[in-house]
């Protein structure tokens, strides 16, 4: 009984792992075939694909690139629509700048003339104050001193661009800044446009009656008219109220017939 | 000490005995059908299946019950002599005995029937009829036409046999109970029954549902079948328990004995 019960427990070992052999054993052998298979079904279909259909599917991805190639071309300005947005994303150009810009994107048609025509342009900024580098810009002879940007008063205003005054204009009408006011009466005294330059010292004056140069300008520009006695009674205010000795130099230049 | 599995083993010993007969759905149905046949003028009355179907256990426990009620003999083994057959329908007819040196002539046996019409009415139950010559099989279909002689035959369901049964015996049956295996819960059923009348609760409870299932395909609910896989597998039990008992649990049957049980008996190739 001993022999036996033990030869029995033996040929249960047998048929567990035969049990476990068998599934295994046939999965491996199902996938074997089954790739085998699917190779030989892989390689019969392509040695065997008609030369028609051949044709017609290169004729379909012919078709297919095409219109791929023309979807592209569809999509491409779009891109450079892009590109467009990303330099509007960029920092506000000022306005002379963006005469700049316009010369950045037609780069060949602007003549050597045009160039030197730029250069005196005064750039505009955002913020109220010019730069001294802006400044000097404006004249040849004031750059020497534009080491000293903050002595405004010193700076003769060179240019004398419509450009630049109607910019400043559109700029004023937007801040009504006296420093606008200011800079436009300056631009116009330089123009030898003494009424402007009278009417807008006024305006800089009324937004701030501390501002000497609105003084100055307003009392110059009424000299210039031939109003000399009367440019002389504003400033001997001015300097009575002030003790400014701008004033009084000026008053002095006045009398001399200088202005 | 006796081993506890060596009782329960004995239990599914194969034997024709009305003690180890199992109340079953199946068994009652065809039981009930018997009973109300022999109630009815019919001749002959075929039980009819494959092996261990419960057929001999049928007519076993049929005789038992009727033996106090009506005139009722039971052939358990084939007598294959004709010589013998015709002496024992004869002495168990008449209550008489046949000398040796004598035999019993069919014709008179068929006269002496036949005088008895109305008067009596004698069951034979023959058990492995498919063991009986043709002739002897024409013999037994004569004394039933007499109507006083009334014979339940069973037959095993072979191919051949199924030829046999079919056409040998078509004229001649008057009714067939057809016996077949149990059903997966008949089964269960069969197996409580058996363990819980020899006191083996216990067994019993170790026997689940799955085994039951696992049983079933292997023995296909054949009685006999399954009474011999039982049999081997407490035999393992057995072994288990006298000599190596940690290998073995009281708590359920161990798959692992039920596989190599059936690797024993040939239901599994291992």
């Amino acid at each position: 009984m001993h022999r036996k019960i033990e030869e029995l427990e033996k040929r249960w070992y047998r048929y567990k792992l035969k049990m476990l052999m068998i599934p295994l054993g046939s999965s491996i052998v199902t996938a074997f075939i089954g790739s085998g298979g699917y190779y030989l079904y892989d390689r019969h279909y392509i040695h065997n694909i008609p030369k028609t259909a051949v044709l017609s599917a290169t004729k379909e991805f012919k078709e297919d690139a095409k219109k791929e190639s023309i979807k592209v071309a569809k999509i491409e300005p779009k891109k450079i629509k892009k590109k467009s947005n990303d330099i509007l994303l960029e920092p506000i150009i000022p306005v002379i700048d963006l005469e700049k810009e316009e010369a950045i994107r037609y780069p060949r048609r602007v003549s050597s003339k045009r160039k030197e025509f730029y250069k005196h342009l005064v750039k505009a900024k955002r913020n109220d104050y010019l730069t001294a580098r802006e400044l000097a810009s404006m004249s040849r002879v004031e750059s020497a001193t534009s080491s000293k940007p903050h002595v405004m008063k010193r700076i003769k205003l060179q240019s004398t661009s419509n450009n630049y005054i109607e910019t400043m204009k559109e700029k004023f009408a937007h801040s009504h800044s006296f420093r606008d006011a200011l800079l436009l009466a300056k631009a116009f005294y330089k123009k030898a446009s003494y009424k402007e330059a009278e009417e807008w010292a006024l305006k800089a004056n009324k937004i701030n009656s501390k501002l000497e140069d609105s003084w100055l300008i307003f009392a110059k520009s009424k000299a210039k008219m031939g109003k000399k006695q009367e440019a002389i009674n504003i400033l001997a205010k001015y300097y009575a109220k002030s003790r400014s000795l701008k004033a009084k130099d000026t008053i002095e230049e006045i009398r001399r017939g200088k202005i | 000490m006796r081993s506890k599995f060596e009782e329960v083993k004995k239990i599914f010993i194969d034997s024709i005995n009305k003690d180890n007969y199992v109340e079953l759905d199946s068994a009652t149905y065809n039981y009930n059908l018997l009973e109300t046949s022999l109630l009815k003028p019919l001749k002959m009355i075929l039980l009819y299946g494959r092996p261990g179907t419960g057929k001999s256990m049928l007519l076993n426990k049929l005789y038992h019950n009727l033996k106090e009620h009506r005139e009722i003999h039971y052939f358990e083994a084939p007598i294959l002599s004709e010589k013998a057959f015709l002496k024992e329908i004869y002495e168990s007819m008449s209550g008489k005995s046949v000398p040796e040196n004598m035999r019993v002539n069919f014709d008179g046996l068929l006269k002496y029937a036949q005088s008895l019409r109305g008067k009596r009415e004698v069951v034979f139950l023959l058990d492995e009829c498919q063991l009986y010559s043709e002739a002897l099989m024409e013999k037994i279909r004569l004394l039933s036409d007499t109507r006083v002689v009334k014979f339940v035959i069973t037959l095993h369901k072979t191919e051949d046999e199924d030829i046999v049964a079919k056409e040998h015996f078509k004229t001649r049956i008057w009714e067939v109970i057809v016996m077949k295996n149990v059903t997966e819960d008949d089964l269960h059923l069969y197996l409580q029954k058996k363990l819980i009348k020899k006191g083996f609760l216990e067994i019993s409870n170790m026997i689940r549902k799955k085994d039951i299932r696992y049983i079933h395909y292997m023995t296909n609910g054949n009685f006999r079948e399954t009474n011999k896989y039982l049999y081997t597998i407490f035999g393992i039990y057995e072994y288990y328990e006298k000599n190596n008992p940690k290998k073995i649990s009281t708590k359920k049957l161990s798959k692992k004995i039920l596989e190599m049980a059936a690797i024993e008996l040939g239901y599994i190739n291992a």
